[in-house]
């Protein structure tokens, strides 16, 4: 803030709670991820497994398009099948172990969204 | 590229590089477009340029960062909204507009809604903008009547020691630029 702005200011002078700080675009992980040593390898397996999230569900979608195509045999559908809730349980696993929840594994992009 | 910077009546005559570029009794104010990225320091020189001009005639300020290929896509732009831009001209001519920030615990709200209802009056328009604060509140205020509005911020500040008062301006009026 410009202080000749300023006409009348806080009987303290204090105009800190005024402050706001330079807002910048948030980036891909912007508060997603805390630099504090003691939380960054818990916000690396956050990133890492977000993206494995992320391409868990485009393969299950893709899968469940071909299986609506009809081009599969019943067993090939029972195998993806298996093999998606296989996928599913290991990822609850390993949310488990770094202590994350599902809506953890989502990257807010500001103006585009979020990514799941 | 251009850069459009304020609607003005017409009247105005701008320094280069800004030009007054005229369309239907009103100009629309152009300047080159600032290159690379906007900082604190771009957006500053914005508002001196803006407060220069606000010196010379009434004006509504476009969003920072408006930029178009040239003048005629300029006119293009501005052309259809050309009543609604003489409306609002007509509205902030000869005022300023000043801003008052309220903070304080959450209880103070009302304290804060007395502070605003009581600048309101004595502004030409008041508007509550959003924010964290208790009171985020621009009022459009006529040039003569700045030192009185700034006398009532400070009496509402001694009335209501649980909020910090902070009163910025005189700014273009940044938020009035609406016909209403």
């Amino acid at each position: 803030m410009s202080r000749e702005k300023v006409l009348a200011a806080p009987l303290d002078g204090d105009l800190g709670p005024f402050e706001r700080p330079g807002r910048r675009l948030p980036g891909a992980l912007g508060g997603r991820i805390d630099a504090d040593p003691e939380s960054v390898e818990r916000g690396l397996a956050q990133l890492v497994l977000t993206i494995v999230e992320l391409l868990r569900q485009l393969m299950e979608r893709q899968a469940l398009r071909r299986i609506d195509g009809g081009g599969l045999t019943e067993e090939q559908i029972e195998r993806l099948g298996t093999t998606f809730m296989e996928l599913d349980r290991r990822m609850e696993e390993l949310r488990d172990q770094f202590g994350l929840e599902a809506e953890d594994l989502n990257l807010d992009l500001g103006p585009l969204g979020r990514l799941l | 590229m251009i850069e459009l910077v304020a609607i003005t009546d017409g009247t105005l005559a701008p320094e280069a590089p800004v030009r007054a570029v005229p369309f239907d009794g009103l100009a629309v104010l152009c300047a080159p477009a600032a290159e690379g990225e906007a900082d604190a320091e771009t957006l500053w020189r914005r508002e001196a340029l803006l407060e220069a001009l606000m010196e010379q005639g009434a004006l509504l300020p476009v969003r920072y960062g408006t930029v178009v290929a040239d003048e005629a896509a300029a006119v293009e732009a501005v052309s259809e909204h050309r009543d609604a831009f003489a409306r609002a001209l007509a509205r902030v001519r000869g005022a300023v507009e000043l801003s008052v920030r309220a903070v304080g615990p959450a209880d103070a709200a009302p304290a804060a809604a007395r502070v605003h209802a009581t600048l309101a009056v004595l502004a030409r328009d008041a508007v509550r903008l959003g924010g964290d604060e208790q009171l985020n509140g621009a009022y459009l205020v006529e040039r003569g009547a700045v030192d009185d509005f700034v006398a009532a911020v400070g009496r509402l500040q001694r009335e209501h020691r649980g909020l910090s008062i902070l009163c910025t301006g005189p700014w273009p009026p940044y938020s009035f630029t609406e016909a209403g």
